[in-house]
């Protein structure tokens, strides 16, 4: 983490003067894109470098979905199960994908490959159900395009 | 100033205040788990909302300033269907499991279930479950089912204790209370008021679990003696109708539990972890045996030879004990003071372990009326001190030093209320009764006296030091 403190300083800047408290979720946001998930030696370097407590930081990281406490395999399927999602059936999806990996929610694949999780409304209600692969969109999704995406994946698409 | 009224009443508020502390000033009890008169406001029980007049729907009162000629209804319809929706919401997941919850008694959704709902649930699905017993610390356990996401818990470590060490993790119907990883909860020398602030039976004192249901329990106020802060507690012992027949008879004169008495000159609704620790220290095994010239004898035969000693000595040393009350003190002083050379010694010092000082209850010195001693008698004893010149008789009233200091050819009297060895290498020893078997005072630190209550009657075979010291003074030395 040491090595994005100077990118933290330049955050720190954008907000008034005793509200390091704010710092928290840039700064785990950044960090998460720098290792892939939040280690707790991270977690340890922001109370030392912010002063916040540590409970704050365990609260945020629980709070927002988009944080991972553990590394996740080369895709990371997320898919919604929101209300919008449910009710156009996120929830056989789900089960689908379940199956189809041989994983459940919150696991990742033994080859290392896919990760599953599920995840509040991603602001894709419109055209729900969906599904987020590495952060990009799947939208309208029925089992048969599920299949084919996570075809298309596998081959390294 | 401006005037409010509540329920068609006026009431004087001041315009920093909101209408919940302005009730509550007046004696008016809104219902709500979140609010605490010492804690920021959170507003998120919802439950003490109001109607303002005029409008059609209700705010929550400890969120909301007073205004001018402001009008609150606090039992409209709206108010009472309101109350009652909330309290259904709030029990839609809780276990209800009040029959083996140690809050029963004093539980705060049960009394306002009670008062502001009683109907029996409406929903038919399963209720969530969650953790029963969550070691939040080594001192407390955490009901996750029962608790209402006050948050309260977590405002006393930010705001009171400071160790921020609470926090409340996950979210929506997930959310649980929990101690941050760094085991901060653990070392927080405060952590057990969150017992007492708890509004239901979530957070729990693993040294009172299933101890006691409280209404067989009496609370006398008390002073903790554990520090110079003098903290006003409640000591909590069996009601003398509930005394328990078969089991040890020990149960019956048995402190259960410690908790804060609301005291604003001197530690508001707060005491430290050490004072609710305090009862194993009281109930250690007491001494009830006189001793004279090394042989048992009865409490009188053992005040006279004591008088004998007294009355013979040319110069008399007394360490006076900073555990006694105003009033043994001045007895001390009326009857023998002129007669002694006389010392004020602190009966205990630091554990290894303890918290010294802080800044916000803990004081260093560890006796409850240090100030209250030197007040009667101005030298104090301290490490370095040494008897005077031809001393030839020295009385050790309490706690806090070795008799072994001192030279076998000086005659010595001890006063003491627990066991110790050391009371063996006494001329004369005489048992004599501790805080819990009498009333008085201390003064602490800064100069608050503040009075206890006996909860038991002491033994026959102990004197009051109160009483005693008159007996001791003879007709000759108290003429001196
Ligand atoms: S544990 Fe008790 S005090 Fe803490 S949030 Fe839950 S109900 Fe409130
Ligand atoms: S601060 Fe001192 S007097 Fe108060 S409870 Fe703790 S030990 Fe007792
Ligand atoms: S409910 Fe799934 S994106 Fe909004
Ligand atoms: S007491 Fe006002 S919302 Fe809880």
């Amino acid at each position: 983490m040491k090595h994005l403190i100077p990118e933290f300083e330049k955050l720190r800047e954008r907000f008034p003067e005793g509200f390091d408290s704010s710092l928290v979720l840039p700064c785990l946001r950044r960090i998460q894109e720098e290792r892939g998930f939040v280690a707790d030696s991270d977690i340890e370097g922001l109370v030392a470098y912010l002063g916040v407590p540590r409970i704050q930081i365990e609260e945020v990281l629980s709070f927002y979905g988009q944080f991972r406490r553990a590394p996740v395999g080369r895709c990371h399927v997320e898919a919604c199960r929101n209300l919008s999602c449910s009710l156009l059936g996120a929830e056989r999806l789900i089960d689908h994908l379940s199956k189809k990996l041989g994983i459940r929610p919150g696991e990742t694949t033994p080859d290392g490959e896919f990760s599953l999780a599920t995840v509040e409304c991603m602001a894709s209600c419109g055209t729900a159900p969906m599904v987020a692969v590495n952060g990009s969109y799947h939208e309208a999704m029925t089992a048969e395009k599920l299949d084919a995406l996570l075809d298309s994946k596998r081959r390294g698409d | 100033m401006p005037r409010i009224y509540i329920d068609g009443l006026p009431y004087e508020a001041d315009s920093r205040q909101t209408v919940m502390e302005v009730a509550a000033a007046n004696g008016i009890v809104l219902p709500g788990f979140c609010w605490h008169p010492k804690l920021s406001v959170a507003g998120n029980c919802r439950l003490c909302a109001v109607q303002v007049e005029g409008r059609s729907w209700v705010e929550i009162s400890c969120n909301m300033p007073v205004a001018q000629d402001l009008k609150v209804l606090t039992d409209s319809d709206i108010v009472r269907e309101y109350r009652k929706s909330i309290l259904a919401l709030t029990t839609l997941n809780h276990p209800v499991d009040c029959g083996i919850c140690d809050k029963a008694g004093e539980c705060l959704l049960q009394d306002y279930h009670y008062e502001h709902n009683g109907a029996p649930s409406t929903s038919h699905e399963v209720k969530v479950h969650a953790t029963k017993f969550h070691a939040l610390s080594s001192r407390i356990t955490l009901d996750n089912e029962r608790c209402v996401l006050c948050s309260r818990c977590v405002r006393f470590t930010h705001e009171i204790s400071k160790t921020k060490s609470l926090g409340i993790v996950q979210r929506g119907d997930t959310s649980l209370v929990r101690a941050s990883g760094d085991g901060a909860f653990e070392t927080d020398a405060y952590s057990d008021n969150v017992v007492d602030l708890c509004p239901v039976g979530a957070l729990l004192s693993r040294s009172f679990l299933y101890k006691s249901r409280v209404w067989y329990l009496k609370a006398t106020p008390s002073v903790c003696p554990g520090c110079a802060r003098g903290c006003a507690v409640n000591l909590w012992h069996r009601k003398p109708e509930w005394k328990l027949q078969a089991l040890d008879a020990r149960h019956n004169r048995a402190i259960e539990r410690i908790t804060p008495r609301d005291n604003p000159a001197v530690n508001g609704p707060w005491i430290c972890n050490r004072g609710r620790d305090l009862a194993p220290l009281f109930e250690r095994e007491r001494a009830t045996q006189a001793i004279c010239a090394g042989f048992s004898v009865a409490t009188p035969a053992a005040i006279e030879g004591a008088r004998s000693l007294i009355e013979r000595a040319r110069r008399p040393v007394a360490l006076v004990s900073s555990w006694a009350s105003n009033e043994e003190l001045a007895a001390f002083a009326a009857a023998l003071g002129r007669h002694f050379t006389v010392f004020v010694k602190r009966d205990r010092e630091p554990e290894p372990g303890e918290v010294v000082a802080d800044d916000i209850l803990i004081c260093a010195d560890k006796n409850p009326n240090s100030t209250g001693a030197l007040a009667n008698f101005a030298s104090a004893w301290g490490p370095g001190s040494t008897l005077p010149e031809g001393t030839d008789l020295l009385l050790v009233w309490g706690e806090g030093f070795d008799l072994a200091q001192v030279p076998q050819s000086l005659r010595t009297i001890v006063l003491d209320a627990w066991k110790n060895p050391g009371h063996a290498r006494a001329d004369v020893f005489i048992p004599v009764s501790i805080q819990t078997e009498r009333r008085g005072t201390y003064t602490n630190f800064e100069g608050t006296v503040s009075g206890f209550e006996a909860c038991f009657e002491k033994d026959d075979s102990v004197a009051h030091a109160e009483d005693l010291f008159a007996a001791l003074a003879a007709a000759n030395v108290a003429a001196a």
